[in-house]
Protein backbone atom coordinates (compact mmCIF):
# COMPACT_ATOMS: atom_id res chain seq x y z
CA UNK A 1 0.00 0.00 0.00
CA UNK A 2 2.56 2.12 0.75
CA UNK A 3 5.25 4.14 -1.45
CA UNK A 4 9.43 3.05 -0.64
CA UNK A 5 10.00 4.88 1.89
CA UNK A 6 12.02 3.44 4.51
CA UNK A 7 9.89 1.26 6.39
CA UNK A 8 11.51 1.53 10.04
CA UNK A 9 10.20 5.04 10.49
CA UNK A 10 8.16 5.68 13.29
CA UNK A 11 7.46 9.38 13.17
CA UNK A 12 7.10 11.80 9.92
CA UNK A 13 10.06 14.23 9.15
CA UNK A 14 9.17 17.79 8.97
CA UNK A 15 9.02 17.33 4.98
CA UNK A 16 6.52 14.56 5.57
CA UNK A 17 4.24 16.03 8.51
CA UNK A 18 0.47 16.25 7.80
CA UNK A 19 -0.11 19.97 7.05
CA UNK A 20 -3.20 21.22 7.58
CA UNK A 21 -3.26 24.37 5.50
CA UNK A 22 -1.67 23.08 2.89
CA UNK A 23 -4.60 20.12 2.45
CA UNK A 24 -7.07 23.22 3.24
CA UNK A 25 -6.03 24.82 0.13
CA UNK A 26 -6.40 21.81 -2.05
CA UNK A 27 -9.84 21.40 -0.34
CA UNK A 28 -10.65 24.78 -0.91
CA UNK A 29 -9.59 24.75 -4.98
CA UNK A 30 -11.95 21.83 -5.42
CA UNK A 31 -14.99 23.07 -3.54
CA UNK A 32 -15.17 26.19 -5.04
CA UNK A 33 -14.50 24.97 -8.96
CA UNK A 34 -17.52 22.07 -8.48
CA UNK A 35 -19.36 23.60 -6.43
CA UNK A 36 -20.01 27.43 -7.19
CA UNK A 37 -23.28 28.17 -9.23
CA UNK A 38 -24.66 24.76 -8.30
CA UNK A 39 -28.61 24.26 -7.18
CA UNK A 40 -29.13 22.30 -4.51
CA UNK A 41 -30.92 19.49 -6.05
CA UNK A 42 -31.70 15.65 -4.77
CA UNK A 43 -29.99 13.29 -7.58
CA UNK A 44 -27.27 15.71 -8.38
CA UNK A 45 -25.94 16.55 -5.06
CA UNK A 46 -25.83 12.23 -4.83
CA UNK A 47 -23.75 12.06 -7.53
CA UNK A 48 -22.01 15.17 -6.78
CA UNK A 49 -20.96 14.98 -3.33
CA UNK A 50 -19.53 10.88 -3.77
CA UNK A 51 -16.90 12.71 -6.78
CA UNK A 52 -16.10 15.76 -4.68
CA UNK A 53 -15.27 13.34 -2.27
CA UNK A 54 -12.86 11.11 -4.77
CA UNK A 55 -11.75 14.41 -6.28
CA UNK A 56 -10.35 15.83 -2.60
CA UNK A 57 -8.99 12.27 -1.84
CA UNK A 58 -6.90 12.28 -5.22
CA UNK A 59 -5.56 15.80 -5.11
CA UNK A 60 -4.63 15.47 -1.13
CA UNK A 61 -2.87 12.53 -2.29
CA UNK A 62 -0.77 14.31 -5.26
CA UNK A 63 0.18 16.39 -2.23
CA UNK A 64 2.72 13.70 -1.37
CA UNK A 65 1.67 12.64 2.19
CA UNK A 66 3.23 9.32 1.65
CA UNK A 67 2.99 7.96 4.95
CA UNK A 68 -0.28 9.22 5.91
CA UNK A 69 -4.41 7.14 5.57
CA UNK A 70 -6.54 9.61 4.42
CA UNK A 71 -10.45 9.95 5.23
CA UNK A 72 -12.52 12.16 3.31
CA UNK A 73 -15.66 13.36 4.48
CA UNK A 74 -17.78 15.63 2.27
CA UNK A 75 -21.45 17.15 3.92
CA UNK A 76 -23.65 18.90 1.70
CA UNK A 77 -27.00 20.32 2.94
CA UNK A 78 -29.86 22.35 1.32
CA UNK A 79 -30.38 25.77 3.41
CA UNK A 80 -33.47 26.30 4.17
CA UNK A 81 -33.06 27.97 7.51
CA UNK A 82 -32.67 24.97 9.83
CA UNK A 83 -30.21 24.60 12.72
CA UNK A 84 -27.64 22.20 12.03
CA UNK A 85 -24.30 21.17 14.33
CA UNK A 86 -21.51 19.10 13.52
CA UNK A 87 -18.67 17.83 16.06
CA UNK A 88 -15.81 15.47 15.60
CA UNK A 89 -13.26 13.49 18.14
CA UNK A 90 -10.52 11.64 17.29
CA UNK A 91 -8.37 8.74 19.31
CA UNK A 92 -5.24 9.14 17.73
CA UNK A 93 -1.80 10.21 18.22
CA UNK A 94 -1.49 14.11 18.03
CA UNK A 95 2.36 14.13 17.79
CA UNK A 96 1.41 12.29 13.69
CA UNK A 97 -1.67 12.75 12.81
CA UNK A 98 -4.15 16.03 11.87
CA UNK A 99 -6.59 17.29 10.33
CA UNK A 100 -8.10 20.00 7.79
CA UNK A 101 -11.47 21.31 7.04
CA UNK A 102 -13.43 23.86 5.00
CA UNK A 103 -16.96 25.12 5.01
CA UNK A 104 -18.24 26.53 1.46
CA UNK A 105 -21.48 28.09 1.91
CA UNK A 106 -23.77 29.72 -0.99
CA UNK A 107 -27.28 30.82 -0.97
CA UNK A 108 -29.36 27.39 -0.87
CA UNK A 109 -26.60 25.11 -0.18
CA UNK A 110 -23.83 24.73 2.30
CA UNK A 111 -20.77 21.77 2.11
CA UNK A 112 -18.58 20.90 5.00
CA UNK A 113 -15.32 18.75 4.11
CA UNK A 114 -12.88 17.52 6.38
CA UNK A 115 -9.82 15.52 5.75
CA UNK A 116 -7.91 13.29 8.76
CA UNK A 117 -4.83 12.11 7.71
CA UNK A 118 -3.07 9.09 10.02
CA UNK A 119 0.40 8.38 9.96
CA UNK A 120 0.79 4.61 9.05
CA UNK A 121 4.07 3.31 11.42
CA UNK B 1 4.92 -20.64 21.05
CA UNK B 2 3.83 -17.68 19.37
CA UNK B 3 0.79 -16.37 19.72
CA UNK B 4 -0.98 -14.86 17.10
CA UNK B 5 -4.18 -12.29 17.53
CA UNK B 6 -7.60 -13.83 16.71
CA UNK B 7 -8.45 -12.03 13.65
CA UNK B 8 -11.64 -10.58 15.27
CA UNK B 9 -9.14 -8.49 17.16
CA UNK B 10 -7.43 -6.78 14.45
CA UNK B 11 -10.18 -6.22 11.96
CA UNK B 12 -12.90 -3.38 12.15
CA UNK B 13 -15.99 -5.01 13.62
CA UNK B 14 -19.07 -3.21 11.79
CA UNK B 15 -21.95 -4.15 14.24
CA UNK B 16 -20.22 -3.63 17.74
CA UNK B 17 -19.25 -0.52 16.58
CA UNK B 18 -23.28 0.28 15.50
CA UNK B 19 -24.35 -1.03 18.50
CA UNK B 20 -22.15 1.20 20.79
CA UNK B 21 -23.25 4.20 18.37
CA UNK B 22 -26.76 3.99 18.44
CA UNK B 23 -26.44 3.39 22.53
CA UNK B 24 -24.30 6.83 22.86
CA UNK B 25 -27.08 8.95 20.61
CA UNK B 26 -30.17 7.01 23.04
CA UNK B 27 -28.95 8.31 25.86
CA UNK B 28 -27.82 11.82 24.80
CA UNK B 29 -30.88 13.10 22.82
CA UNK B 30 -33.00 9.83 22.92
CA UNK B 31 -36.50 12.10 23.96
CA UNK B 32 -35.56 15.29 23.33
CA UNK B 33 -36.82 18.28 20.99
CA UNK B 34 -34.18 20.06 19.09
CA UNK B 35 -32.93 22.82 20.95
CA UNK B 36 -30.48 25.41 19.31
CA UNK B 37 -28.87 26.12 22.45
CA UNK B 38 -28.38 22.69 23.77
CA UNK B 39 -27.26 21.24 20.23
CA UNK B 40 -23.39 21.92 21.08
CA UNK B 41 -23.88 20.07 24.12
CA UNK B 42 -25.60 17.30 22.95
CA UNK B 43 -22.71 16.75 19.47
CA UNK B 44 -20.50 17.05 22.22
CA UNK B 45 -21.67 14.25 24.38
CA UNK B 46 -22.44 11.61 21.59
CA UNK B 47 -18.83 12.02 20.13
CA UNK B 48 -17.46 11.79 23.42
CA UNK B 49 -19.36 9.20 24.61
CA UNK B 50 -18.53 7.00 21.36
CA UNK B 51 -14.94 7.67 21.51
CA UNK B 52 -14.72 6.42 25.20
CA UNK B 53 -16.87 3.25 24.65
CA UNK B 54 -14.56 2.24 21.57
CA UNK B 55 -11.15 2.58 23.70
CA UNK B 56 -12.40 0.76 26.03
CA UNK B 57 -12.92 -1.81 23.72
CA UNK B 58 -9.10 -2.10 23.96
CA UNK B 59 -8.37 -2.70 20.15
CA UNK B 60 -5.47 -1.59 18.07
CA UNK B 61 -7.14 1.18 16.34
CA UNK B 62 -7.26 4.86 15.61
CA UNK B 63 -10.71 6.29 16.06
CA UNK B 64 -12.46 8.97 14.09
CA UNK B 65 -15.81 10.01 15.22
CA UNK B 66 -17.84 12.81 13.47
CA UNK B 67 -21.72 13.94 14.46
CA UNK B 68 -23.80 15.92 12.50
CA UNK B 69 -27.41 17.12 14.32
CA UNK B 70 -29.70 18.57 12.07
CA UNK B 71 -33.08 20.15 12.57
CA UNK B 72 -35.71 18.98 10.47
CA UNK B 73 -37.08 21.05 8.41
CA UNK B 74 -37.55 19.52 5.10
CA UNK B 75 -34.03 20.64 3.67
CA UNK B 76 -31.70 17.76 1.99
CA UNK B 77 -28.79 16.43 3.33
CA UNK B 78 -26.01 14.58 1.91
CA UNK B 79 -22.82 13.00 3.32
CA UNK B 80 -20.61 11.39 1.19
CA UNK B 81 -16.70 9.48 2.22
CA UNK B 82 -13.79 8.30 0.60
CA UNK B 83 -10.89 6.93 2.14
CA UNK B 84 -7.12 5.89 1.15
CA UNK B 85 -6.43 2.99 3.57
CA UNK B 86 -6.12 -0.84 4.34
CA UNK B 87 -9.13 -2.78 3.28
CA UNK B 88 -8.07 -5.98 4.99
CA UNK B 89 -7.98 -3.76 8.92
CA UNK B 90 -9.68 -0.77 8.59
CA UNK B 91 -13.51 0.07 8.22
CA UNK B 92 -15.97 2.31 8.94
CA UNK B 93 -19.60 2.66 9.91
CA UNK B 94 -22.32 5.26 9.40
CA UNK B 95 -25.65 5.18 11.71
CA UNK B 96 -28.84 7.24 11.01
CA UNK B 97 -31.30 7.98 13.47
CA UNK B 98 -33.70 10.30 13.90
CA UNK B 99 -36.98 11.69 15.99
CA UNK B 100 -39.73 14.09 15.52
CA UNK B 101 -37.52 17.07 15.04
CA UNK B 102 -34.21 16.14 14.31
CA UNK B 103 -31.86 13.66 12.34
CA UNK B 104 -28.58 12.40 13.59
CA UNK B 105 -26.05 11.08 11.49
CA UNK B 106 -22.89 9.34 13.14
CA UNK B 107 -19.67 7.75 11.53
CA UNK B 108 -17.15 6.10 12.96
CA UNK B 109 -14.09 5.49 10.64
CA UNK B 110 -10.72 2.90 12.41
CA UNK B 111 -7.36 2.72 11.74
CA UNK B 112 -5.46 -0.14 12.34
CA UNK B 113 -2.09 0.81 13.85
Amino acid sequence: MMGTSDTYLIRPNHQEKFKPAVVKECIREVVRERLTGVRYDDEEVRQLSTTLADSIKDRVKKAGFDRYKLTVQVVIGEQRGQGVKMSTRCFWDADTDSYAEDVFITENLFCVVVVFGSYYY
Amino acid sequence: MDEFQAEDETTFVVEEVSKIIKESVEATIGGNTYQHNRVNQWTTNVVEQCLSQLSKLGKPFKYIVTCVIMQKNGAGLQTANACFWDNTTDGSCAVRWENKSMYCIVTVFGLAI
